[in-house]
């Protein structure tokens, strides 16, 4: 396992972005092996904010990472079942994606995190030997998240049973990082935070909404496949099986793993965005998007979220609201399908 | 199921993640000290009544929601919780894209040790790129 050894990971120093306004300042860093992006507004709450994303990246990295040997989750995993008293921050994680399983009718669920092991996702995506030889295993359904029990703070985790928050993880991970920006900077202005493209904002955003690209992939802002929108308040998340690809035994695999066969979601969809009033909302809908295949249009519009979905032919699906002509507003519904009951009472990790 | 083991080693701190010029946020992330551990049956038994004892008293005292029920969570502000609210009134115009919601891309490992006392960092840097670039075209 290629895990960072204790008090051996270092913070990554922010890099100013400069982006064409000078109303606004965006930095960025590499985090949580992908990307983590500040933009706030006036430009000199820049600094605090940074530094209350990294307190809130260090505290979920710490909970919630599969691969850091001294993660909270990893010392979990090494304990071989049980009932465990969670910290507050893990059991906020913890709860929300067992509530996104709920929510989404187990299209995402925590307990693949064996069948992502088995396909060969066993360290950081960065590390994985892409080109592995032996096939994967056989498919086999997950051990289903209804077998995961948590009660407040308290966690039945069963023996053989691990977790994988990566549904859920880096919206939890925006979610907390524009409340904290928010609370440092006494909710003056606006912010918005980006973990690996899953967005979410907070306080008085810019006229019209942040403006975002919607893409596939990383660096294709400006592409003719890219569309640009607005975002005034809650926030938009994408998941796609163009990214976090790799080849075992001569076949591609990908990261978004169906829990009904344990393999990886083989569906209509390639890349699936959607709105949602949270970014863990965003991410789990996105991710049963995928999972859902076929059924993606129903499961999102019964939901009530505006999506944009991407076919592996290229064509784009505009569904409930999503803006079909660039530069409009999403519009963002009202509520939170996942953090109800899940976070503790003025929690912010 | 064993017995409480609040004391073993499974305790997990939430360290300082932070270089030297963190130090000042030090002592904030100390007194947040948390940790994971197992706890017997009986003790969690014990909790999850009292937890359900007390959630059912301030339910019992709350005040009934005023029409709608305020979501809990959520990054925005109350603007994001009704969605109601006029976009953007009272920022700042802003005409260039900030970020890219996107497939989430691997971007840097960054790890530092220390061997025979020289500190040596270690960055694994890979685009975010696909192994068969499939998708190079569409």
């Amino acid at each position: 396992m290629a895990t960072a050894a204790p008090g051996l990971t270092r913070v990554a120093p922010w890099q100013r972005v400069m982006t064409g306004d000078d109303v606004v300042a965006v930095a960025e860093r590499d985090a949580l092996g992908t990307t983590a992006r500040v933009a706030v507004w006036p430009p000199e709450n820049l600094a605090v904010a940074c530094a209350a994303v990294d307190d809130v990246l260090g505290a979920l990295d710490q909970q919630a990472s599969r691969f850091r040997a001294d993660s909270e989750l990893s010392w979990l995993h090494g304990a071989g079942g049980g009932l465990f008293m969670l910290s507050d921050g893990l059991a906020e994680a913890v709860g929300v994606a067992l509530a996104a399983a709920r929510w989404t009718g187990g299209r995402t669920d925590p307990t693949v995190h064996d069948a992502l092991i088995s396909l060969g996702y066993d360290r950081d995506f960065a590390a994985i030997d892409s080109q592995r030889g032996e096939p994967p295993a056989a498919s086999a359904p997950v051990p289903g998240w209804q077998r995961v029990r948590l009660h407040g703070p308290l966690l039945h985790l069963p023996a053989g049973v691990r977790i994988d928050l990566g549904a859920t993880a880096k919206g939890v991970g925006s979610d907390r990082a524009v409340r904290a920006v928010m609370a440092v900077t006494g909710h003056a202005g606006g912010v918005l935070v980006s973990l690996g493209g899953d967005i979410a904002v907070g306080g008085t955003p810019p006229r019209e909404g942040w403006p975002v690209t919607v893409a596939e992939e990383p660096g294709q802002a400006g592409s003719p496949r890219s569309q640009l929108v607005r975002l005034a308040s809650g926030a938009v998340a994408t998941s796609s099986v163009t990214c976090r690809r790799w080849r075992r035994g001569g076949t591609v695999l990908h990261h978004i793993v169906d829990p009904r066969t344990g393999r990886p979601a083989d569906g209509p969809w390639r890349t699936v965005s959607a709105a949602a009033a949270t970014c863990a909302d965003a991410n789990a809908a996105t991710t049963a998007a995928i999972v859902a295949g076929p059924q993606a249009e129903d499961w999102l519009t019964t939901a009530g979220l505006p999506a944009r979905l991407v076919g592996h032919d290229g064509e784009v699906r505009c569904l409930e609201g999503w803006p079909t002509a660039a530069g409009l507003p999403v519009p963002v519904p009202a509520g939170s399908h996942l953090y109800g009951g899940a976070r503790p009472p003025g929690g912010t990790r | 199921m064993d017995a409480d083991h609040g004391d073993r080693g499974g305790r997990v701190p939430l360290r300082d993640f932070g270089g030297p010029d963190r130090a000042g946020r030090a002592g904030t992330r100390r007194d947040s000290f948390r940790h994971v551990r197992r706890v017997s049956n009986w003790t969690g038994a014990a909790l999850i009544v009292g937890t359900a004892a007390a959630a059912g008293a301030l339910a019992h005292q709350a005040f009934p929601a005023a029409g709608t029920a305020a979501p809990a969570g959520g990054a925005g502000t109350s603007a994001s919780r009704t969605g109601a609210s006029a976009p953007g009134a009272g920022g700042p115009q802003v005409t260039h894209s900030v970020a890219t919601t996107t497939a989430s891309g691997v971007t840097v490992t960054t790890a530092t040790r220390t061997i025979n006392g020289t500190t040596v960092v270690t960055q694994v840097r890979h685009a975010p790129a696909y192994a068969d670039n499939s998708y190079a075209d569409n």
